[in-house]
């Protein structure tokens, strides 16, 4: 393995490792108190009042199930694409919480619906965090073949990166 | 012509053959590949689907929000502890939580001020006490203080249960402790002019419990994202600081 390879690798793992601990810890914090999160959600202004119950109940468990695929390596590619994808909705809904002029609480680890003391000032560090996270997902999710991965023993290699794993 | 084949050129042929063979099982298997891939995938996406459908109706379930409760008689409009007469010229209404520490910098510098405009009959004050600062205790207090107050209007009228109210600022506990037990409640509302025997079992059995939660999530769909928040006349204060919080309030009660 050069080193090209090598450092394809370990951005793969570290993708797995970080972006799936961040989402399995920010939805069991959240999974002890569901009406916390619907008014979370609802803070927002950006929902239906119709189906703010709805994500407030079910994105916990959506987190920790992209978590854990992540972690396990399971269906690397879906996962990716989800965690992707959330990550790029809570930035646009701080951004535009922010841009609104509210104060309120990310809510991203539990919690909120707080006093939001200081929130104009968090919400860059928040969008900035999404980006990152967001960033690692995309990289997964453009090659979710890594080391150590529940797929490499579900998953026949493709063509396309076969030359590559066989590398490794 | 010859109808027979030179050597070289059987055994090119032969070698095409073979090549477009391999070719064949090549793609042959790229396709069984493929179709692996996406049978696993579609499996996996569909054990995790329910998965997820499981996890949000137990998330639902555990969620009591909204559901029918027991109002203390003396409640305005449903979810308020009113203070002065509903006649007054100004209505304030107040959202609060018994562990916010906020609110008790609130009332502090607006308990006097306030209260002898109610006292004039200037002022209709209305407090919405909520219960979101739970997890800001070790022991429910939010939701054990509220549902306290609300056994205290239930059992005894406004009046005592807005001393009683103004009790427990004063005596408000430190954020992330116990809290006042249930029987410090028990006992400022005695001291607020409550009958004990009456207050002790409401005290006890929270009966008033998903009342508050109702409190709580009507706040939250009246567009309360915090507290304290402070509505003059149907109008949300607007503040950075407490200090102009309270300028503002005692302005607007002139």
């Amino acid at each position: 393995m050069n080193d090209v390879q090598l450092f394809g690798v370990g951005v793969g793992l570290l993708a797995r490792v970080l972006v799936g601990t961040v989402w399995v810890v920010a939805g069991v914090l959240k999974l002890p108190a569901p009406e916390d999160n619907v008014r979370v959600v609802r803070a927002y202004h950006l929902l239906p009042e119709g189906i703010v119950p709805v994500v407030g109940h079910g994105l916990p468990v959506l987190e920790i199930l992209v978590g854990l695929c992540l972690l396990l390596g399971l269906l690397t590619r879906v996962a990716a694409v989800l965690s992707a994808l959330l990550l790029l909705a809570f930035a646009i809904g701080v951004g535009s919480a922010w841009a609104r002029g509210l104060s309120i609480e990310c809510g991203c680890f539990g919690g909120g619906a707080g006093p939001a003391a200081n929130a104009q000032a968090k919400y860059p560090w928040e969008i900035a965090r999404d980006l990152g996270l967001l960033l690692l997902s995309a990289w997964l999710v453009g090659r979710p073949r890594t080391p150590w991965a529940t797929d490499n023993r579900l998953l026949p290699v493709l063509a396309a990166t076969e030359t590559e794993t066989r590398a490794s | 012509m010859t109808r027979k084949k030179s050597t070289a050129t059987r055994r090119a042929e032969s070698q095409a053959a073979a090549a477009r063979a391999s070719e064949i099982r090549k793609a042959q298997e790229r396709q069984e590949r493929r179709r692996r891939t996406l049978v696993v995938t579609a499996v996996g996406v569909a054990v995790l689907a329910i998965v997820l459908v499981l996890g949000y109706l137990v998330q639902s379930s555990r969620d009591t929000t909204g559901r029918a409760a027991t109002v203390p008689a003396g409640a305005v409009g449903g979810y308020a502890v009113p203070a002065g007469p509903a006649s007054a010229p100004v209505t304030v209404v107040v959202y609060e939580d018994f562990m916010c520490p906020y609110c008790g910098q609130f009332e502090a510098a607006t308990r006097s001020t306030l209260q002898k405009k109610v006292d004039a009959g200037k002022v209709r004050l209305e407090y919405h006490v909520l219960n979101f600062l739970d997890r800001s205790s070790t022991t429910d207090y939010s939701t054990r203080s509220a549902n306290a107050l609300a056994v205290v209007l239930d059992t005894s009228g406004p009046t005592v249960a807005k001393k009683f109210h103004d009790l427990l600022y004063e005596h408000q506990p430190q954020e992330g402790s116990a809290g006042l037990s249930d029987a410090q409640l028990v006992d400022y509302a005695v001291q607020a002019g409550a009958p004990r025997a009456a207050v002790q079992t409401g005290v006890k059995n929270r009966t008033y419990e998903q009342w508050v939660k109702n409190v709580t999530d009507q706040a939250s769909k009246d567009g309360v994202n915090g507290t304290p928040t402070v509505k003059i006349d149907g109008r949300t204060v607007a503040y950075q600081t407490l200090p102009e919080l309270a300028a503002k309030v005692e302005k607007a009660v002139g």
